[in-house]
């Protein structure tokens, strides 16, 4: 990056742009935060305090949002009263077990397309994946229709199994890119000392770390912020912490303060997540087309 | 296919040839057909096998629907039991007011979600790249992707609400607004929905743009400058160009997951009002959960998937050509 | 005598179960758990007609069921109380609650499918009920089993409140009843007494009568009334809107906003059919004739002179914009009385609040030639028994049905979340019947006057439509009116729209 300190380029336009990205990238960042903002403070208000809005064009009384007494009554009820000790539970529970189980068989598999060669790979590869692009409105009724009849509908592995129809297409897609990369050599040279095929295989494991790495944090995200699969096939004995959110919208009545606990309750982890795991998330979600 | 042309063709089965080391003296006539040395055992039968769970799964799990669909769509399965409809279902599709509705709103929808995360996510990448404070720039801008987006439609109805959201406060302080909210009025619940979906995925199309501008030569960037070019042909000629394929990937991407999550949408509008916002998975959703229209369902399903499968095949067309030929 | 349906279940039900299940290795699952069903558990104990009360009430004890219902208070108070269940019957019992559209979906797979996974549901009327009748089981003949506990009461029409019976436990057949009624959410009036009485001087003089609501207030009056204050509010006047309507996404109760005034005046009904028992064959639909398009219209109307924010506010956000004092008026279900009452969350509370039953038709809107009545809707919800459950199942199940429904149940949910009894006997408990005037501890009651005593009655209470595409029929009901309200069709070409559709859904 020396280019920018050896040559510069200096005009009227440039320090316009400068202004205007500052004024712009404030005001988008206000627009991006308010939201998640809004939420998290409002999780700390009385329904009534939360509903406290100033009058129409009082800029100045905006103020008000930040007049309430803070009370954590929202997140006791919904832990007390409203079991989202075990709703975390199993969503932590159904998006690790399918990162998991995506990762043990899709890297096999990845493995496998990126090493073998067959008439029909092009369209294998293809087909698996095009199970992930199934909107998933149009395969609900026969994917609860087979749950069903294999007892699983209501159960966590049926759950982790209903995740792991749209992990392990993506866990092969992804890494079959960083498998691609690592050249064959590698291995064969493993296997002439003398290790089996599959010993070289989990040798060159630690080099698409950064795949499964990335793979394995956006897995738990889609899993963990997935609504309808859990609604449908989860919900009963494996109800996740999106479901119990949106069931807080109650035909009686919208329990807003306990809401937005609860959206603070299913976003707060995977925010943490976010940070901790930002340099993967662009590798993974380009399937691994663009790299860290 | 001789030798030859398969080992073009593959070169990573094929790389053990390196080592061979035979030799014959052939007349020059003779087609030259250097050994194949095979890693034994059978590679491609152990790889197969390899793979098999995880084929098995996926079949088991995706063609099961499917044909459960192909089959569904040709009857006539109501609250009753079924009965073979033939075509039936899909040309009363074509009379369907709400299914050509649902797809000419879904290709608005996506349109302008597309537009607006493309041009924003853009603009928001160039203004980062190598700021001073890139790094707790980035981490903030991506916080709207991590939430669920139940959850997101879930905040974004309170504040979209008339009585006590904010976002319709400052709206309405601001002019923009009467009393009605975002939501509530027919001619602006599509953006409120569009709004809600840039909100959450712009950050996607930041990211990615942002590696890619990460990876533009410097060296002809910098060339240019000397040469007196400014910044901004600089971005429309070298670097504009380098993103094109990864921009084409996001593209594709959010394209299809517009298809496929309804999620924030059926908390806002329910594509309402008056079937404004009746985006095409919102009308299957409808269609096969509360009217119990299975065979329609099924018709209306397949429509889908044939769309989201043709963008699919040129996804990853597109995927594929970076790989060969990359600058 | 017997009423076969076109597609009768039993004739292709092999083929699609087949289907369903996946096939042969799968349906060999299937069957060996279809009767008993997931999660259920069966252990009986014989009994006799002569056996004792106890006896019969614990013949399934160490038996499990499960209940489907929806993720309403009424299914909250039963999952509260759920204990004394298991005290009296020894039979545990798992309440399963979901959203509706969730409900209505594993319903609708599990009856058709020929699963008992959920041997109790909860069967509202029309989303439910109606699509689904053929699938529940007729409890009549364990309305008199000597071997079953019975209710001293009984299970007559009389022991409910009027209609209420039909209204969720009779579709398509008069013989059978496949619900037992255990909430109601009847429409009536709520207005805002003070702001009324604060305006009255002022609307006399431009209207020339005064501003107050009775049992014969028309629709004229309440579109006269919103059409005052919503003057007074764009003029800067500290008053509130006059009135809102159910729209927004809930397209059932959009559904009932409409009929409710359409059924005021002279007795409009969608179909030409029974309207307490419904028909699979409703034939083709009145809309389109000039009582509805001179509805429609009126309902523009209404809808003009309404809150600005009409279209986003479905039955909930409606009673919060009432309960925040946005607005002086709505129609809603007497449930909701609770919520308005609370002192913590309703400016609306503690007096303000008066109750009447829903506005009759304006006779000058009348053009069928039919009577002006206070046409009141409902959403009932009863405790049905899938057919496809075992016969031992289905009796256990049929213990959880009465017992829910008591009078003692009912009684004990009215005084604690503020439930909506549906037997006539609670009404003679004399705290209940202390409750119903101010101040009392059931704010529920004070709704009781106006829509027990009133808007249930014939000929104030309309039942339907039922028909099995009931659910599509609100869809398409809702999405039109909104598109008219928003200004993108004109009222006859609504009604057009509508009965064009309507007809269609229903192959008329």
């Amino acid at each position: 990056m020396a280019s920018r300190d050896v040559v510069q380029y200096r005009s009227p336009l440039t320090t316009a742009f400068k202004v205007f990205s500052v004024i712009f990238l404030t005001l988008y960042l206000i627009w991006t935060l308010l939201p998640i903002f809004v939420m998290f403070v409002s999780s700390f208000k009385d329904l009534l305090e939360a509903f406290s809005i100033p009058e129409v064009g009082d800029w100045a009384g905006a103020t008000v949002f930040f007049e309430f007494t803070p009370t954590v009554t929202h997140y006791v009820s919904l832990f007390r009263d409203g079991n989202f000790g075990t709703y975390m539970a199993n969503s932590l529970i159904a998006a690790g077990g399918s990162a998991l189980i995506a990762v043990i068989f899709g890297s096999m598999a990845a493995y496998s397309l990126s090493r073998v060669e067959f008439r029909g790979k092009k369209d294998l590869f293809f087909w698996i994946i095009s199970t992930r692009m199934a909107p998933v409105v149009a395969v609900m009724v026969p994917l609860y229709a087979i749950f069903r009849s294999l007892d699983l509908v209501g159960t966590l592995p049926g759950l982790i199994l209903a995740y792991t129809t749209f992990n392990l297409p993506f866990a092969i897609w992804i890494l079959k890119g960083f498998f691609d990369n690592v050249p064959y050599s590698i291995e064969e040279a493993q296997m002439v000392d003398g290790s089996t095929r599959f010993q070289a295989f989990l040798s060159i494991l630690p080099l698409v770390a950064p795949g499964i790495g990335a793979f394995v944090v956006l897995c738990i995200l889609f899993a963990w912020n997935d609504f309808l699969f859990a609604a449908i096939i989860g919900s009963g004995g494996a109800k996740t912490l999106p479901v119990a959110t949106r069931e807080l919208v109650q035909p009686q009545n919208i329990q807003w303060g306990a809401i937005m606990a609860a959206g603070v309750v299913t976003t707060l982890p995977m925010m943490m997540l976010g940070l901790v795991i930002r340099k993967y998330l662009v590798t993974g979600l380009t399937m691994g087309a663009v790299k860290e | 296919m001789t030798d030859t042309a398969q080992a073009g063709a593959n070169p990573d089965l094929f790389r053990a040839r390196e080592y061979a080391t035979d030799v014959e003296a052939r007349p020059i006539s003779a087609r030259l057909t250097p050994p194949v040395q095979r890693n034994p055992p059978s590679p491609r039968r152990y790889y197969l096998y390899l793979m098999a769970p995880a084929i098995t799964i996926l079949a088991f799990i995706s063609l099961y629907p499917f044909f459960w669909l192909i089959v569904m769509s040709f009857q006539n399965v109501g609250v009753g039991a079924g009965e073979w409809a033939g075509l039936r279902n899909f040309t009363r599709l074509i009379d369907d007011d709400r299914f050509i509705n649902g797809w000419i709103l879904l290709l608005q929808y996506s349109a302008m979600c597309l537009a607006l995360q493309l041009s924003i996510g853009l603009l928001l990448a160039v203004i980062v790249n190598g700021a001073r404070w890139e790094k707790f720039l980035v981490t903030a801008l991506l916080m709207p992707m991590m939430m669920a987006p139940a959850v997101a439609g879930l905040v974004w109805l309170f504040l979209y609400n008339g009585t006590f959201g904010w976002y319709h406060w400052i709206l309405q302080s601001a002019g923009l607004l009467g009393g009605t909210s975002m939501i509530g009025d027919a001619n602006t619940a599509m953006l409120a929905i569009v709004l809600v979906d840039v909100w959450q995925w712009t950050p996607l199309i930041t990211l990615i743009a942002l590696a890619g501008l990460k990876r533009v030569p410097q060296d002809q960037l910098e060339a240019n400058l000397v040469d007196g070019a400014s910044p901004l042909r600089n971005f429309f000629a070298i670097t504009l160009p380098n993103l094109y394929p990864v921009l084409l990937i996001a593209i594709m991407l959010r394209f299809m997951d517009n298809f496929r999550f309804i999620d924030a949408a059926l908390v806002l509008t329910g594509g309402g009002p008056g079937d404004a916002t009746k985006i095409l998975p919102i009308y299957l959703f409808e269609v096969a959960f509360k009217f119990f229209k299975l065979g329609r369902g099924a018709a209306i399903a397949l429509t889908l998937l044939l769309v989201t499968i043709i963008l699919g095949m040129i996804l990853v067309r597109v995927f594929e050509k970076p790989k060969s030929g990359r600058n | 005598m017997f009423y076969k349906p076109k597609n009768a279940l039993y004739k292709s039900i092999s083929r699609r179960k087949f289907m369903e299940l996946g096939g042969g290795a799968a349906s060999a699952l299937g069957v060996g758990s279809m009767t008993i069903g997931l999660n259920s558990v069966m252990t009986a104990t014989r009994v006799q007609a002569q056996s004792s009360d106890d006896a019969k009430w614990k013949q399934f004890a160490g038996s499990k069921l499960v209940f489907l219902s929806e993720n309403t208070p009424p299914s909250f108070a039963i999952r509260d109380k759920i204990q004394s269940f298991y005290d009296l019957t020894g039979i545990e019992v798992e309440i399963l609650t979901d959203d509706l559209p969730v409900v209505q979906q594993k319903a609708g797979i599990d009856l058709r499918s020929g699963n008992a996974d959920y041997p109790l549901q909860y069967v509202q009327d029309k989303p439910i009920g109606a699509p689904f009748a053929d699938f529940y089981t007729d409890l009549t003949p364990m309305f008199g089993d000597e071997t079953l506990p019975q209710d001293p009461e009984g299970y007559g029409d009389d022991v409910w409140f009027e209609n209420f019976l039909t209204a969720c436990g009779r579709y398509y057949d008069g013989d059978k009843v496949i619900a037992l009624p255990y909430d109601a959410a009847v429409a009536l009036t709520f207005y805002r007494q003070d702001i009324y009485e604060a305006n009255t001087k002022a609307f006399e003089a431009e209207y020339g009568y005064r501003m107050e609501f009775t049992d014969d207030s028309t629709w004229k009056n309440v579109l006269d009334f919103a059409t005052f204050l919503k003057a007074r509010k764009t003029a800067g006047e500290d008053v509130p809107y006059g009135y809102a309507q159910h729209q927004g996404t809930f397209a059932w109760t959009t559904q009932l906003d409409i009929q409710r005034m359409m059924f005021a005046h002279g007795r409009w009904t969608d179909f030409d059919i029974d309207d307490k028992i419904g028909s699979k064959t409703p034939g083709k639909t009145k809309w389109g004739d000039d009582q509805s398009v001179l509805m429609l219209e009126k309902f523009k109307e209404l809808a003009d002179a309404s809150h600005p924010d009409n279209l986003a506010n479905g039955t909930l956000e409606l009673n919060t914009v009432y309960q925040s004092g946005n607005i002086a008026m709505q129609v809603q279900y007497h449930e909701f009385a609770a919520s308005v009452e609370d002192p913590k969350t309703s400016v609306a509370s503690g007096g303000k609040t008066a109750y009447a039953p829903c506005p009759k038709g304006a006779p000058d809107w009348i053009v069928n030639g039919g009577p002006s009545v206070n046409g009141t809707n409902c959403g009932i919800g009863g405790i049905g028994i899938s057919n496809n459950a075992s016969e031992e199942i289905k009796r256990a199940a049929y213990l959880f049905a009465i017992w829910s429904t008591s009078k003692a149940n009912q009684f004990e949910v009215l005084a604690g979340l503020g439930g909506t009894p549906t037997r006539k006997s609670v009404m003679d408990i004399p705290e209940v019947a202390a409750a119903r005037t101010r101040p009392t501890t059931m704010p529920n009651a004070l709704t009781f006057d106006a829509v027990y005593d009133h808007g249930i009655k014939d000929p104030n209470f309309v039942l339907g439509p039922k028909i099995p595409e009931a659910n599509e029929y609100h869809s398409i009901v809702a999405a039109e009116s909104q598109k008219m309200l928003s200004g993108s069709q004109t009222p006859a070409e609504t009604a057009a729209s509508l009965q064009r559709q309507i007809d269609n859904l229903n192959d008329a």
